[in-house]
């Protein structure tokens, strides 16, 4: 089916330009007016993986809360207020090892589009003190921005906000999309990689690794402070050879002196989230290798620290160690 | 496997000729049969829907086999009537949204294939409406169609099957100004559209059908094997049957040799224990 096909709209959101704004790009979509976007969002049985071959988006309003406090699972690269957002449900790629699969009911698409109130949530926090903010983990905001511009916005709202610092994540090489923009302090654009074999057999619909680092130098060029993030560090065969040899071409790709900071996750996931989509993915063996529980219900490789310290010697070669997390 | 419900037999009688289902000899309900397809007749209302519905798939669980329904696919295929002259007579409609008029309650099939249908939403009455109810303001409607058995059914189905294997098609049989229904006329509507409606059915099988099992029947069994030799509790066999589909995942290969654990006697407990955390080695570190 094409892209999109349908679009539920839930009735209150006729107010917001940004409804009108996502409508206008597909105008060849089934309008199905809805009272709640959980009518939809939330049935029950759903099939995560067939719903993936023909996504259907949800226009909703998004109601309290808008901030979360960051998960422990993820990196704070050292930041004391560290927080997340979600004003986009789901993300168009379809990664093996992703944890949407086991966190939502639907792989549908749920653009919240009362954006103006995430912001003003934002600033509510801000007068607590320096805010690191990340509305960009459900989702690939960046991959987006054609359907909706939320990463050029939240650029914009952090530019003004001298105490806020926001991670935009993604796999996108969509850097056209911002390259309008002037980088802004406040903003770190955050890159995931993985080596090429690896990105073409579980990073389903995403770019490779080449057209990712070729948007990482131009965003880099114009000035923007990039992070990398090589996460999830994967169980191949041979993965020593192919994560050591990664990371050779993605330096001679990039300039090591440019890059803002990286951080390194060998695959990791919550228990009951691995034991859904184990389930699940029987087309993959991302699941398939020994994992241990550690505490706070966290499965992971048995040899995660060998991965790991593997991965950051490599590293370390190439960047300082004070930039690297993880 | 396709099961169809109407509410009537002459919706079901241009089904029954054209796949040629032969009568079930159920004692409660119309029942036809086919090969890859079931039908049922439940009569008029959204309970009656309901209750069919249940029945049929209900029926098709078999006592301590878990899944079994995700080749399955149900739709519910009848008359309903249109308020807009827009839509014409006869016409068949793709449903998603079905509106529960009594209740407000919504509901949503997945739709996730291509089909020749115009697609529209139903609100299911319990009465019959008409035309005159709603030009004077006596009766809203929130939906293009109405009729008097969608929301019992999409209900009763979606207890049992995910929203992709559930569809409601209509087809407009009047514009709510019938005073009493003609047979012929509505098995003349329902005909019309049977060519659609097969074609639809091949692509919903196509999306219902499962992937098959990484474990070829020749390991399943040879595992049940091992179970009932080492004495395995329930938990031991899932944990079992999850090792050897990853080995195979992870691997590329066919299950290694299992045959000495089929052959050990297990007396005491630690026994069957130690057997079981030697085939945990070997199928989840080779």
């Amino acid at each position: 089916m094409s892209k999109f096909s349908h679009i539920y709209i839930e009735e209150r959101v006729a107010a917001y330009p940004v409804a009108q704004h996502v409508l206008s790009r597909f105008p060849g979509s089934i309008r199905i007016m809805i009272r709640h976007y959980k009518d939809v969002f939330n049935r029950p049985h759903q099939d995560f993986r067939r719903q993936k071959a023909s996504p259907k988006l949800i226009l909703a309003v998004k109601q309290e809360p808008f901030l979360y406090p960051g998960p422990e699972v993820c990196e704070d690269f050292g930041n004391q207020n560290f927080y997340y957002t979600s004003p986009v449900l789901n993300c168009i790629y379809d990664c093996h090892y992703c944890y949407l699969q086991g966190l939502y009911p639907s792989a549908n698409l749920v653009i919240f589009v009362n954006i103006e109130e995430f912001f003003e949530a934002a600033d509510r926090q801000l007068e607590s003190g320096p805010l690191y903010l990340c509305p960009s983990y459900d989702t690939d905001l960046l991959a987006l921005e054609g359907v909706v511009p939320y990463a050029s916005r939240w650029i914009e709202f952090a530019g003004s906000r001298k105490e806020l610092r926001i991670e935009l994540r993604t796999k996108s090489a969509n850097y056209g999309a911002i390259a309008h923009l002037k980088p802004v302090e406040q903003v770190i654009l955050a890159w995931s990689l993985s080596p090429d074999k690896v990105a073409q057999r579980c990073e389903r619909l995403a770019p490779t690794l080449k057209a990712r680092l070729t948007a990482i130098r131009a965003a880099l060029d114009d000035g923007w402070q990039v992070r990398l993030c090589f996460e999830p560090l994967l169980k191949v065969y041979d993965w020593q050879r192919i994560y050591g040899e990664f990371l050779d071409e993605v330096f001679s790709m990039i300039r090591a002196e440019k890059v803002f900071d990286a951080n390194i996750g060998v695959f990791r996931m919550g228990k009951e989230q691995f034991k859904r989509i184990s389930r699940m993915r029987t087309d993959t063996d991302v699941f398939a290798f020994p994992m241990v529980c550690r505490e706070g219900g966290v499965v992971t490789y048995e040899d995660e620290k060998v991965m790991r310290d593997f991965f950051y010697q490599h590293l370390s070669r190439y960047l300082p160690r004070e930039k690297i997390y993880g | 496997m396709i099961y169809i419900v109407t509410a009537l037999p002459c919706e079901a009688s241009p089904f029954i000729e054209r796949y040629g289902l032969k009568r079930d000899d159920c004692r409660h309900f119309s029942l036809y049969r086919g090969q890859d397809m079931s039908l049922i007749v439940s009569g008029v209302g959204k309970m009656a829907s309901a209750i069919a519905t249940t029945y049929m798939l209900a029926r098709n669980l078999k006592p301590g086999q878990a899944g079994g329904e995700e080749d399955l696919a149900i739709i519910n295929i009848g008359v309903c009537g249109a308020l807009h002259r827009r839509y014409l007579i006869g016409a068949p409609l793709l449903i998603h949204k079905v509106v529960d008029h009594e209740t407000g309650k919504q509901y949503f099939p997945d739709i996730l294939i291509e089909h020749p249908f115009e697609e529209g939403s139903v609100e299911t009455h319990n009465h019959v409406i008409r035309r005159q109810d709603v030009l004077s303001g006596r009766v809203e409607l929130q939906a293009d169609l109405v009729d008097m058995e969608a929301s019992g059914f999409f209900q009763a189905a979606s207890r049992f099957l995910a929203p992709h294997q559930i569809y409601v098609i209509k087809v407009v049989g009047d514009y709510l100004d019938v005073a009493d229904f003609d047979r012929q006329r509505i098995a003349r509507c329902i005909s019309r559209t049977l060519d659609a409606v097969d074609g639809f059915i091949t692509q919903i099988e196509g999306l219902c059908t499962t992937e098959g099992d990484v474990l070829t029947s020749y390991e399943r069994r040879q595992l049940e094997d091992v179970k009932q030799s080492l004495r395995l509790t329930v938990t031991q066999g899932h944990q079992l049957m999850d090792m050897a589909r990853r080995y195979k995942l992870r691997t590329g290969r066919s299950l290694p040799d299992l045959s000495e654990f089929i052959q050990i006697e297990v007396r005491i407990k630690a026994e069957g224990k130690k057997a079981f955390e030697r085939i945990r080695r070997l199928l989840l570190y080779e």
